[in-house]
């Protein structure tokens, strides 16, 4: 079966649809690189990819404006690079390097750019909904036309602290978008023993009267279009807001699980019908977009041995600094 | 003169006044002024943008304390009891804790609650859970035991840029009562207060361990020093240090039960870095490892008094 091209989205301009294919792309051939090292020994630790969710990232991230904050989640790198990070960055992470984002301290996506409006993600499920529902609170009191965006999948959606944003952001009517990346797994359990109802959609405006829209998440075009819409609603004051982006995790939890419990068909048949990256790419040709989707494609490539090569050669954390920053004010010695 | 709450709500109202970044959130702070009444009167000066009522929810409201932290505001949350913590024990430890080490992003928060018992509070109201944040890397533990102090300690930390643990003791709100505190008055985090000058035995405390110490140490005369924490953590290990060359006896008083709190960290100081200079075994004068009982006989048996106070540092000074 052939890909199926993303939709007709005329209200998307070329260039942000070759900006989103840049993005998609950034994060899977990221992607593909980092988990090469990994399986090489180079990159410690665990592993975990975003494949099969790029878009719903890629098209989060470039939804905001400047001054908009976002806190990512693990399988949202391309939302990282909207935001600014760079490949260098991104890959001084993974590899653990002394001037990378954490200066070794944390690895793979476990980082941010708190300054520049990315919150370095956190392990525990749920808690950067309210740390979101925070910032769009404080841009609310301060009467600042900024949104903050995150990120929740249906492993987050069984999270008590989730519900606790959730309600929260509608008590208080605050600036937030709840981007949901719904794919079907939450490490080896499918949705369908998590939670009764699978529809986050409506639990979402049922629950906590969020309106919220269901898209196809693995058209890029379809997630920045409505992710766009959102974030201008909730800029506007009208208060939070949902998407919800159906998709599926194509590889496992993390590099050492085989997704063998998800059906192989259903893997075959969304690999080849349903890649993200391969359906923007599918309509960039349809859009007469072609010679320019190669031209990115290359320049893609080389942004990521570039920002390889600047990471590799970078320092290793100095052991000597690793008490420094616990606090932002020590106490110092009496 | 002035108590111990209204030294917190003082604190409260001048930090507002002075920086509009500083808003309150909390169970019932608004209108109803607070569980205990601390915030009374100060949704009425600052209004409902700044003094915060929020549903019960602690680890929704922490942590989007820590999300307007992040972006510059400078927010103050009230826990009902201090015992609440456990609910958002997770962002505070989890996102608020490490964020600074991870990322270089300061998180100014201040978590206020009302700890400790003498209250008739129970196993869920009258607990000191201070211990379970003592040796956290990233966050700042303070017990102000004093009516300076309260106002002092919690000016400091809402100018400090690290989360900070507020322990306020709910015995001592109404208790305390002294001169109130110079307007603008800051008292150090990080730095033990000489409460008292002696010479025979140093008793290391914090919290309500500050009004028994004192008055036990009333009973017994000038052998007595007494060390005001006023920070478990970190610990001002040279403050407790300076006073043992001089003293060479310790008994570390805590409300909280015996093998939490601060004791564990005060001792082991001490076995490290002051074993020459003892000249006894050091004692822990604390309640037993049960949760805050509630029936008088049993709270009243299980909390540290004057008397017992007394008793144990009399023992001490024997050896």
């Amino acid at each position: 079966m052939p890909t199926e091209p993303c939709a007709h989205f005329p209200q998307v301009p070329p260039e942000a649809r070759l900006e989103l294919f840049r993005l998609v792309l950034l994060q899977r051939l990221f992607e593909e690189r980092a988990l090469t090292l990994y399986r090489q020994g180079r990159i410690a630790g665990s592993f975990y990819d975003g494949r099969g969710q790029e878009a719903v990232a890629a098209a989060a991230g470039l939804a905001l404006q400047d001054g908009d904050v976002v806190c990512p989640l693990n399988r949202e790198l391309a939302c990282h690079f909207a935001r600014g990070i760079t490949v260098a960055e991104a890959f001084g992470n993974f590899l653990g390097r002394g001037d990378g984002p954490t200066r070794g301290r944390d690895g793979n996506m476990h980082f941010g750019a708190p300054a520049r409006g990315v919150f370095p993600l956190v392990s525990m499920l749920g808690d950067l909904a309210s740390v979101t529902v925070g910032a769009a609170f404080a841009f609310k009191r301060h009467g600042e036309p900024r949104v903050a965006l995150t990120f929740l999948g249906e492993g987050g959606f069984s999270a008590g602290d989730t519900h606790e944003a959730l309600n929260l952001a509608g008590v208080w009517q605050v600036p937030a978008v709840f981007v949901l990346q719904s794919n079907r797994y939450s490490y080896s359990t499918p949705v369908e023993r998590q939670m009764v109802n699978t529809n986050l959609t409506e639990r979402i405006y049922g629950g906590w009267s969020i309106p919220a829209e269901r898209v196809d998440g693995t058209d890029a075009l379809a997630v920045y279009d409505a992710v766009r819409a959102a974030v201008s609603r909730a800029r506007g004051g009208n208060g939070p807001q949902a998407v919800e982006a159906l998709t599926l995790r194509i590889h496992g939890h993390a590099a050492h699980d085989d997704a063998s419990y998800v059906p192989a068909e259903l893997r075959a048949e969304f690999a080849e019908r349903f890649d993200p990256v391969a359906r923007l790419e599918a309509r960039l040709r349809l859009d007469n977009l072609e010679r320019e989707a190669v031209e990115m494609r290359g320049r893609v490539e080389d942004a990521i041995a570039e920002g390889l090569a600047l990471a590799e050669s970078s320092p290793a954390p100095d052991p000597a600094e690793l008490e420094d920053g616990v606090w932002a004010a020590p106490v110092s010695d009496g | 003169m002035i108590n111990y709450l209204e030294a917190v709500r003082a604190a409260l109202a001048d930090a507002m006044r002075e920086d509009e970044r500083v808003f309150l959130l909390g169970e019932d702070i608004g209108a109803f002024g607070g569980a205990f009444g601390v915030t009374k009167g100060l949704l009425e000066e600052f209004g409902a943008d700044r003094v915060l009522d929020t549903p019960i929810a602690e680890e929704g409201f922490v942590g989007a304390a820590i999300g307007a932290a992040w972006m510059g505001d400078r927010p103050v949350v009230e826990l009902q009891f201090a015992d609440f913590v456990t609910c958002p024990f997770d962002v505070i430890v989890t996102v608020a804790a490490k964020t600074h080490w991870r990322s270089g992003q300061a998180i100014p928060l201040v978590i206020r609650m009302p700890t400790g018992g003498g209250v008739r509070g129970g196993p869920f109201h009258a607990g000191s859970p201070e211990g379970w944040f003592v040796g956290q890397p990233g966050l700042k533990v303070v017990c102000p035991g004093t009516v300076e102090d309260a106002y002092g300690l919690l000016r400091a930390a809402i100018d400090d840029p690290d989360p900070v643990l507020f322990f306020e003791h709910k015995g001592l709100y109404r208790r305390l009562r002294a001169e109130p505190p110079a307007p603008g008055l800051r008292s150090p985090i990080g730095r033990a207060r000489l409460a008292r000058e002696g010479s025979g035995v140093t008793v290391v405390t914090y919290g309500s361990g500050v009004t028994l110490a004192l008055e036990a140490a009333e009973r017994l005369g000038g052998e007595v020093e007494v060390l005001d924490l006023r920070t478990v953590w970190p610990l001002d290990s040279v403050a407790i240090l300076r006073s043992l060359e001089k003293t060479s006896r310790l008994l570390v008083l805590q409300e909280a039960a015996r093998a939490t709190g601060a004791a564990g960290l005060v001792l082991s100081l001490v076995a490290r870095e002051g074993f020459e200079l003892l000249d006894a075994p050091p004692v822990l004068h604390a309640p037993p490892n049960t949760p805050v009982p509630f029936a008088p006989e049993l709270e009243d048996a299980y909390l540290p008094s004057a008397d017992s106070t007394v008793a144990a540092l009399e023992t001490l000074l024997a050896y």
